[in-house]
């Protein structure tokens, strides 16, 4: 028998971890598409499409798909289920993969399929309802598109997803029971330890500082001018590798480690 | 890792767990168990029943030694491992699922799983189907996962505290079932400290109390050194192990010096052995290896 991955076992954990709790998994997604839908419109009406499209596209993926992480191990939070998970004959690598297969493959495709569904919805909408033999009409028709998946807000929010998913699947392994909430708090306290320990050092090195981003830029005051210090490209390149994919790597492996070292 | 014999085996050498760094459960632990048997691991509250099961079944990892279920290592939780060993545990986990979709879910990962058993085990432990698992009383939650567990076939059944929620009928029925499903390729391990639920069941008596093994025995070797028996007056103290009075004059445990039969009372010999370990101990001849 192969221990770590079988193709029929692996299908028995996929589907058992979706019909076990369908509230959870189904609900929370068909929740958070709601949620979406209900963003999307009321910040289209109040700021316009470009803010609705960013606002819900950020929450939508990067937050749903923390929210959803947060659940993939949530078996955690009673002796009973915590046992009955580990102790289930499937591998660690099998359960690993179902989790991240959902959280991490699955819901970003629902959610892009879900999206752009609503996003041409909204669109098509919009342009249906401009006035064809206006001379604005060109300019109007313009000015709404659909949202990019390619885009540069759309691969930052790609990224915040990665790396937001994996701290809470990291989380909910470390965190027995509210895990959501540990985890966020986590995730705040070393951001803010991140920003106030660069904040220190740029004031320690550069003096009056206006404001500083970790690995980033510094911007300075001197005199009557101001200036903006940025890290020299080569070092800035070190810290994309680091931050676009070593870390969320990182993020994504560690709750493999963690399930074959867990002890309940 | 193969076998000449079918015969099962759990081996714990020199195990030693705690939770606590400075505070062991257990010290050097050295136990074999085999297949044939239905164990009874006695012990008080906190005296680490439970963390021995799951330390079985890899939940929990050993601080020191080792542990093989039959060439197994638990901490490793392989899938061929999981398959032939069952921990119910004292409160069970049932998802928001009838019982034809929680049998649907979970049992193909038992390949020696018997649906038409389970159906006979539901009907002998009086469960119905009643909607959904989580709705279910904790008593018939703990009789539907008791049905399951027996149905899967494992080779190892280890029950933490299985009589803990059910009512005295249940208990009945489950010592029956219990004794029904049992086969010489089994082993079945039961920690409780509801003591007399375990009467007429097991065949042997482990008992362990501050992380020490105090008694590894046969009911019928127990029966062997010990007597059990009720006396008007206590001629010699120094050879009691326990006593205590009753309407019908003073139950006793004493060595069995004279070769006398008696009905091994689990709760007696449960009190006897605690309160006189050391004693205990040199009767039985139970040494670290054991």
């Amino acid at each position: 028998m192969n221990n770590t991955f079988n193709a029929r076992r692996f299908g028995f954990l996929f589907r058992k971890t979706l019909l076990e709790r369908p509230v959870q998994i189904f609900g929370l997604t068909g929740l958070i598409l709601t949620i979406i839908l209900m963003i999307y419109f009321i910040c289209k009406v109040f700021f316009g499409f470009g803010p609705a499209q960013n606002i819900s596209f950020i929450w939508g993926l990067a937050g749903g798909g923390c929210f959803l992480g947060s659940f993939m191990f949530s078996y955690f939070n009673s002796n009973a289920s915590g046992s009955s998970y580990l102790t289930l004959p499937a591998s660690v690598f099998e359960k690993w993969l179902s989790a991240i297969l959902i959280a991490g493959i699955l819901y970003p495709l629902l959610f892009l399929l879900f999206f752009r569904a609503m996003d041409a919805g909204f669109v098509a909408l919009y342009h249906r309802g401009l006035d064809a033999t206006s001379p604005l009409y060109k300019i109007r028709y313009d000015q709404v598109y659909l949202f990019s998946y390619t885009g540069q807000i759309a691969q930052k929010v790609y990224l915040i997803f990665f790396m937001f998913t994996g701290a809470a699947l990291t989380g909910s392994l470390y965190f027995n029971k509210n895990n959501f909430i540990k985890t966020a708090l986590v995730f705040c306290v070393v951001c803010v330890l991140a920003f106030g320990l660069n904040w220190l050092m740029a004031v320690m090195v550069f003096g009056e500082v206006r404001d500083a981003a970790p690995f980033h830029y510094v911007e300075v005051t001197v005199g009557t001018g101001e200036g903006e210090i940025n890290l020299p490209q080569s070092a800035f390149d070190i810290y994309g590798i680091f931050g676009d994919y070593f870390f969320p790597v990182l993020l994504w492996s560690i709750p493999f480690i963690r399930l074959r070292e867990k002890e309940f | 890792m193969y076998y000449l014999t079918n015969t099962l085996m759990i081996q714990i050498q020199h195990l030693s767990f705690g939770y606590n760094k400075k505070k062991l459960l257990y010290k050097d632990l050295t136990l074999t168990l085999q297949s044939g048997s239905i164990y009874g691991l006695l012990g008080k509250n906190g005296a680490g029943k439970s963390t021995l099961l799951k330390n079985l079944v890899g939940l929990l990892f050993p601080k020191g030694g080792s542990i093989e279920v039959n060439g197994f290592d638990p901490r490793k939780r392989q899938p061929s491992f999981l398959e032939t060993i069952y921990l119910i545990p004292e409160e069970v986990y049932v998802p928001a699922l009838t019982i034809d979709g929680y049998q649907r879910l979970f049992s193909p990962f038992y390949p020696g799983f018997d649906s038409a058993k389970f159906t006979s085990y539901l009907e002998q432990l009086d469960v119905k189907d009643e909607g959904k698992l989580n709705t279910l009383s904790f008593g018939q939650q703990k009789k539907f996962i008791i049905a399951f567990a027996l149905a899967c076939n494992t080779k190892v059944l280890l029950l933490d505290e299985p009589t803990n929620g059910l009512d005295i009928p249940s208990k009945m029925r489950f010592r029956k079932l219990i004794s029904g499903i049992f086969t010489e390729d089994r082993m079945i391990f039961i920690s409780t400290h509801q003591i007399r639920d375990l009467d007429n069941l097991i065949d042997r008596v482990i008992i362990v109390d501050e992380g020490e093994l105090l008694l590894h025995a046969s009911v019928g070797m127990i029966a062997e050194k010990l007597c059990f028996k009720t006396v008007n007056e206590i001629r010699d103290p120094a050879d009691i192990l326990y006593k205590e009075e009753s309407l019908r004059g003073i139950s006793v445990v004493i060595e069995n010096k004279h070769g006398e039969e008696s009905k091994v009372n689990l709760e007696h010999l449960f009190n006897a052995v605690t309160e006189n370990p050391e004693k205990a101990k040199a009767i039985f001849q139970t040494r670290k290896n054991s």
